[in-house]
């Protein structure tokens, strides 16, 4: 994660530091809190030490001067993380906002006129048109036409993409072909980019659940070290130790865990930064934490696990017909197919010769391809060409055929799939499609499979299809010849057993599957209502990301977890390198004494300077994310316990020994 | 001071021999004897625990199920109707309050009440203390017993919350994990589950506890004192009687720990030889434990029970081992005066030994129950580390009923980082915890620290309520803190070393007591709400396994840390002082 460095952003960012020390900032975080006040508190006793019976004699001015530098250090480096955060939610948003500017837009009056508007006077409903090279207004569905939309300003994908009738369009996107007629999804201020905008400034404001629970456990714990270290000095005290308060006030920084309290926001904050590189818009940050919890995925075939829509490579005509005949009507049945299916047979046809235009089939009426009816193609009074799934043909003409299910059978074996034509109830022969794994796509389904979780695909493809492509992708189960409501017996079935669900939608019949799944992910080329339902729109209609989401849901619980961890356990640490130096004067405690630091002022110095560095140390590691590697629970588990809960405790004796070995060799001898 | 080694010639077996021998090594044997007895009695009990938590009928449900239906008869319609967070608790604290308020009438105005033989009566703040330590099941025991108390008092009305106290605790453990177990919002009915604890569970074994304690020699009987005639004295000693072994029964099964005499259960009336010092401590062990093995089944985690036995013993001979060690090695600057020493046997009963001493105090601040059969203010500052640490975490294993609660406290927090660590939102037995239980573990979690340390930081600043300390001053601060750990955490046991029957310490820890038993039982029962209202998720590979080995040892390290870490300054200033001060490390210089 690349911050820029440039003048404006520098000043911004100290700016929002030095803004964050207002008190009122820092109540909603308690243990920054009780550090403001300890910093003041120790401000003024520096001026009047003689009031708080501080002894001034010796090195003790320097001690006090360098505890309020470094209290107001710990301070900063907090502010400072915060700010950076801040910072880039504030670049995303300032770059956001810049998209959403006031362009004309062309409405399409009820008696069809066109009247020119501002794109800020379109309401939910209305409908306009988009000329080639113009900017479109607002979010909406194409309801007419169709066009290669260049979306480059939200997704910085270069390629413009196909929008045909049914698909949205987002405003600020720019149409580079043809022309559309659009109806608009949103009023103004509700559109996508708004949203957006609105997410990543809530996340700067708005506590998840999870970091609300762990702010109330950290000022649980906050309120228990204050007591103790109140009650210190009456201890103290009745031993006949004069208490210098001062060195309390360190006792109290270094034990409230002011390094999980001082990242704490931002790594909420950078969490949903994160997603929004990742160009998805998540509706809440609780929703990417919930994809951290997910028990089950179902994915489609086609676009997660295959590569978009399979290309033509072979006809194989039924015995009796021949060749170019089978070609020739596999062309016709595919020239008003505009699906990407459809275009490659066409593309093959040609390359085999046949030669029919698009005037030739004028006179028949086309069956567009559907979910529910599994085949497209052709008809008119005398004629029919049918293209579909196998099982769905023989249903629709009850028609069998050993040699067509000899073939199908053969290409479905090697991982293709298998289109048989019918031309006038007979069958004419197989179109071979090829489908193509994801490069990439197995060492994904394998780590996401190491987090125990189950994955589904669901294929519109028969049985023998599905079952290859599960087992060369890897996937756990599959469910073959599924409609989109399918889909939605699937999440039904998890949900049932009570399990986490994450999907992957685009079409209107998969909204409700998206509402009811814990996380849902919508393609933004989907339709409104699947993008309305799901609690995630990926901007670059890229369904693999449902694994990168997942995988970021971990990370951000992981690296809380851990530096809360990590927090708790360097106390020991500086229980060790404390205790002894306040009660420096029981030379028989010097059996605690375990570091052997000599110089009580010195090891009270070095504890704190370590633990003001250690913010600054692990502010990459919270704007970043913990180093997630895909393994069992019962692994991650080991792991982390070991690195941050033992590794926590082992780091600081050898940190704080380490920095009061400099300070000596440094000349600093007090 | 001389000691002769028994001249006992077993040379017939090497093992025998060796046990003999080495005292350090038939010490340890000793210890694991008496947890593996007590275990097993624990586990033989659980089977019936779980079916108690599981609201299903048990073996001697048939006998008990008229006396319930009698009691529910007579308190109506309160006993039958379901209770949530708010009425269960009501209900809890209400009756409480009402069973002290009789207690505290009948203790005040005892010496007007018939079988008085020989009290003296208690002042008002002694009596406030009594009634609120045997009401939350601590039993302080400021006053001397039994001569400030008739054996009307003892018999009936202490005897009497001795049966209460434990049984309203558990009753609040079974509406707890039934809010765990049930997902209909409801916590279930607090006099139902008073009562099925007293006639399933408490009334049962102490009722063969005490024919088993009566067999073996302890007094129960109506004679007001045994007159005893010492031959080397011309005087006569009497020696109070009463109902010792139905007392003795409940005191140790019910966890209260508060002895019929002053000495406790180092007085051979309570504790005549190793089979009763042996059952005592099983008896009170086993509903603690019992409880905890219980778990497993009443959740089918078989893997969770052991894994919560494992940690529990890890603790127990952690803290065994340290105490017995202390004792054992006892303090060197006797050894270096040339005395062949044998460990710290002051104020310990010789028939008993360290080993059985060190086990017996150790398993009496483990659970909340505080009985003891030697005076801990003689024990080695290594020895009261073993006994303390489990005091400033609250009781790892708990008191009857209070040991699911206080387990839950660290393993909902536990369960709450485990999850995080792994990248999952937290849950526990398959429920998610959302922000409100996490909130409500954390009041729990700080609760006992807090009434500790303020308290003594108090009581350490007023120097009027610090005058009768008698001992050195590192020592006065383990006393003073030993006071209000085993106050907070209703556990009852004392070192002493000061004049605990004041007006400050008798209201002081009274309060201490109240807020550390009801507060957290609250806090305990709002989770259970919060979580009854919740379904349970399905079983999944993925979640964190709560019997796992990495699950085990991050609870050790929470309970260690989070116990720990609220009360190593005053550690240090107290047990880690003394213990320099005794290995010489520098002579004389706090004294």
């Amino acid at each position: 994660m690349k911050f820029k460095l440039n003048s404006e952003k520098i000043k911004s960012t100290v700016i929002a530091t030095f803004k964050q020390f207002n008190p009122v900032f820092e109540l909603r975080n308690p243990v920054m809190f009780v550090t403001e006040v300890a910093f003041l508190f120790s401000v003024v006793m520096a001026i009047l030490p003689s009031y708080f019976g501080l002894p001034v004699t010796g090195n003790y001015p320097e001690f006090y001067f360098s505890v309020i530098i470094l209290l107001f250090l710990t301070l900063l480096f907090a502010n400072f993380s915060y700010a950076i955060s801040e910072g880039k939610s504030k670049a995303i948003v300032a770059s956001l906002r810049k998209l959403r500017k006031e362009t004309l837009a062309h409405r399409l009056k009820s008696d069809g006129t066109i009247e020119e508007v501002k794109s800020s006077d379109l309401r939910k409903g209305d409908m306009f048109v988009v000329e080639k090279n113009e900017e479109i207004p607002t979010d909406g569905e194409v309801i007419d036409g169709s066009g290669y939309v260049s979306e480059s300003s939200i997704t910085g994908e270069s390629r413009p993409v196909l929008r045909i009738v049914g698909d949205s369009v987002t405003g600020s996107t720019t149409l580079t072909t043809d022309r559309i007629k659009v109806r608009a999804s949103s009023d103004p201020g509700e559109t996508f980019i708004d949203k957006m905008i609105d997410l990543v400034n809530k996340s700067t404001r708005e506590k998840t659940p999870n970091e609300t629970a762990l702010t109330a456990f950290l000022a649980g714990l906050t309120l228990i070290f204050l007591i103790v270290t109140a009650s210190l000095y009456p201890l103290s005290d009745y031993m006949g130790i004069s208490p210098n308060l001062m060195i309390l006030i360190v006792l109290l920084i270094c034990l409230i865990p002011t390094t999980i309290g001082a990242l704490l926001s931002a790594i909420g904050i950078a969490s949903i930064n994160r997603i929004s590189k990742y160009n998805i818009m998540a509706k809440s940050g609780k929703a990417v934490e919930n994809a951290g919890d997910i028990d089950t995925i179902i994915v489609d075939k086609t676009g997660t696990i295959t590569i978009g829509d399979r290309d033509a490579k072979k006809f194989y005509p039924a015995p009796g017909v021949d060749y170019s005949d089978f070609v020739k009507y596999c062309l016709m049945a595919s020239i008003p197919d505009k699906t990407r299916e459809g275009i490659s047979i066409a593309k093959l046809a040609r390359i085999e010769g046949a030669k029919i235009s698009e005037d030739d089939v004028k006179e028949y009426t086309f069956l567009p391809f559907s979910a529910e009816t599994k085949f497209s193609g052709i008809e008119k009074a005398d004629e029919s060409i049918i293209k579909g799934a196998l099982s769905a043909i023989e249903r629709k003409y009850g028609i069998k055929d050993q040699y067509i299910e000899g073939i199908s059978k053969e290409i479905s074996s090697r991982g293709g799939t298998a289109l048989p034509v019918v031309r006038n109830g007979k069958f004419v022969g197989v179109i071979e499609l090829a489908d193509m794994l994801k490069p990439g796509i197995r060492e994904r389904i394998e780590s996401i499979k190491k987090m125990d979780i189950k994955t589904i695909m669901c294929t519109g493809d028969d049985e023998i299809t599905a079952q290859q492509i599960s087992l060369e992708s890897g996937i756990d189960e599959y469910v073959a010849n599924s409609t989109p409501m399918d889909k939605y017996q699937v999440v039904l079935l998890e949900k049932e057993k009570s399990r986490m669900v994450a999907m992957v939608g685009d079409g209107t019949n998969d909204a409700p599957a998206l509402a009811k799944a814990d996380v849902g992910l919508a393609m933004n080329s989907g339709t409104q209502a699947a993008k309305e339902a799901a609690n995630m729109v990926d901007l670059d209609n890229d369904p693999t990301k449902l694994l990168d989401v997942i995988f970021l849901g971990k990370q951000v619980l992981i690296t809380r977890g851990a530096l809360t961890t990590f927090s708790f356990a360097n106390d020991i640490s500086k229980y060790f390198v404390i205790l002894p130096a306040i009660f420096a004067s029981f030379s028989s405690l010097s059996y605690i004494n375990i570091l052997d630091l000599t110089n009580p002022l010195l090891a009270i110095t070095s504890a704190l300077i370590f633990n003001t560095l250690i913010i600054l140390a692990l502010l990459p590691l919270a704007l970043r994310g913990v180093t997630f590697r895909p393994a069992s629970v019962s692994d991650i588990l080991k792991r982390n316990i070991g690195l941050y809960g033992f590794g926590g405790v082992i780091l600081p004796f050898i940190a704080i020994k380490v920095i009061y070995m400099l300070l000596l060799a440094g000349g600093v001898t007090w | 001071m001389s000691y002769v080694v028994p001249n006992i010639n077993h040379s017939s077996s090497f093992w025998i021999n060796l046990f003999l021998s080495n005292r350090a090594l038939s010490g340890f044997i000793i210890i694991l004897i008496y947890l593996a007895v007590a275990s097993l009695f624990a586990y033989l009990i659980s089977d019936h625990i779980a079916k108690i938590y599981r609201g299903e009928k048990t073996s001697i449900s048939r006998y008990t199920d008229k006396f319930v239906n009698f009691f529910e008869k007579i308190i109506g319609e309160e006993s039958k109707k379901e209770m949530k967070f708010r009425e269960y608790f009501k209900s809890l604290i209400i009756f409480n309050a009402i069973a002290g308020i009789i207690a505290f009438i009948f203790l005040y105005f005892e010496n007007m009440i018939p079988f008085n033989h020989s009290s003296f009566g208690m002042n008002l703040s002694l009596t406030v203390n009594t009634v609120v330590s045997f009401l939350t099941n601590t039993n302080l025991q400021h006053y001397s017993n039994p001569l400030r108390l008739t054996y009307f008092s003892q018999t009936f009305v202490l005897i009497g919350l001795m049966y209460l106290a434990p049984a309203t605790a558990f009753a609040a453990s079974m509406a707890f994990v039934r809010g765990i177990l049930t997902e209909k919002g409801n916590l279930g009915n607090f006099y139902h589950d008073f009562l099925i604890s007293i006639f399933e569970l408490f009334l049962p074994l102490s009722l063969l506890i005490t024919i088993f304690l009566i067999l073996l020699g302890i007094p129960e009987t109506t004679l007001s004192v045994l007159n005893v005639h010492p031959f080397f004295s011309g005087s006569t000693v009497p020696i109070p009687l009463g109902s010792v072994a139905s007392w003795e029964s409940i005191k140790n099964l019910g966890t209260n720990g508060g002895g019929f005499y002053g000495a406790n259960a180092a007085f051979p009336f309570e504790n005549p030889n190793w089979i009763t010092n042996m059952i005592e401590f099983t008896s009170f062990i086993l509903i603690p434990l019992g409880s905890i093995i219980s778990l497993g089944k009443v959740f089918e985690k078989r893997q969770f029970g052991q894994m919560l036995f494992g940690v529990i013993m890890a603790f127990f001979i952690l803290g065994a081992a340290i105490t017995f060690i202390g004792e054992y090695v006892g303090i060197p600057a006797l050894s270096s005066l040339g005395i062949t020493y044998t460990g710290n046997l002051v104020g310990k009963e010789t028939s008993l030994g360290i080993a059985q001493s060190s086990i017996f105090a150790v398993g009496a601040t483990m659970t909340s129950t505080g009985a003891s059969n030697g005076a801990l203010i003689s024990y080695t500052p290594l020895g009261i580390l073993g006994v303390l640490v489990p005091l400033l975490m609250n009781d790892p294993l708990g008191g009857a009923g209070t040991s699911v609660l206080n387990i839950f406290t660290f393993v909902i927090f536990t369960a709450f980082i485990a999850s995080l660590m792994v990248g999952r939102l937290p849950e526990i037995m398959r429920i998610k915890l959302g922000s409100r239980e996490i909130k409500y573990s954390t009041l729990s979690l700080i609760t006992h620290p807090l009434i500790v340390m303020i308290p003594l930081g108090f009581t350490l600043a007023y120097s009027f309520a610090m005058g009768t300390f008698v001992n050195s001053q590192p020592d006065r601060i383990t006393s003073l803190l030993y006071e209000y750990t085993s106050s907070a955490s209703n556990n009852g046991s004392e070192i002493g070393g000061f004049l605990t029957n004041q007006a400050f310490f008798n209201y002081m820890d009274s309060l201490v007591m109240l807020l550390g038993r009801y507060l957290i039982i609250g806090f305990q029962l709002v989770i259970a709400q919060s979580l009854s209202a919740k379904a349970p998720k399905a079983e999944g590979e993925n979640a964190v396994r709560l019997g796992s080995f990495p699950f085990a040892v991050t609870l050790f390290s929470v309970m260690i840390i989070v116990g720990l870490l609220s009360f190593f300054p005053v550690l240090v200033l107290g047990p880690l002082l003394s213990l320099a001060r005794d290995f010489g490390l520098v002579v004389g210089e706090i004294l």
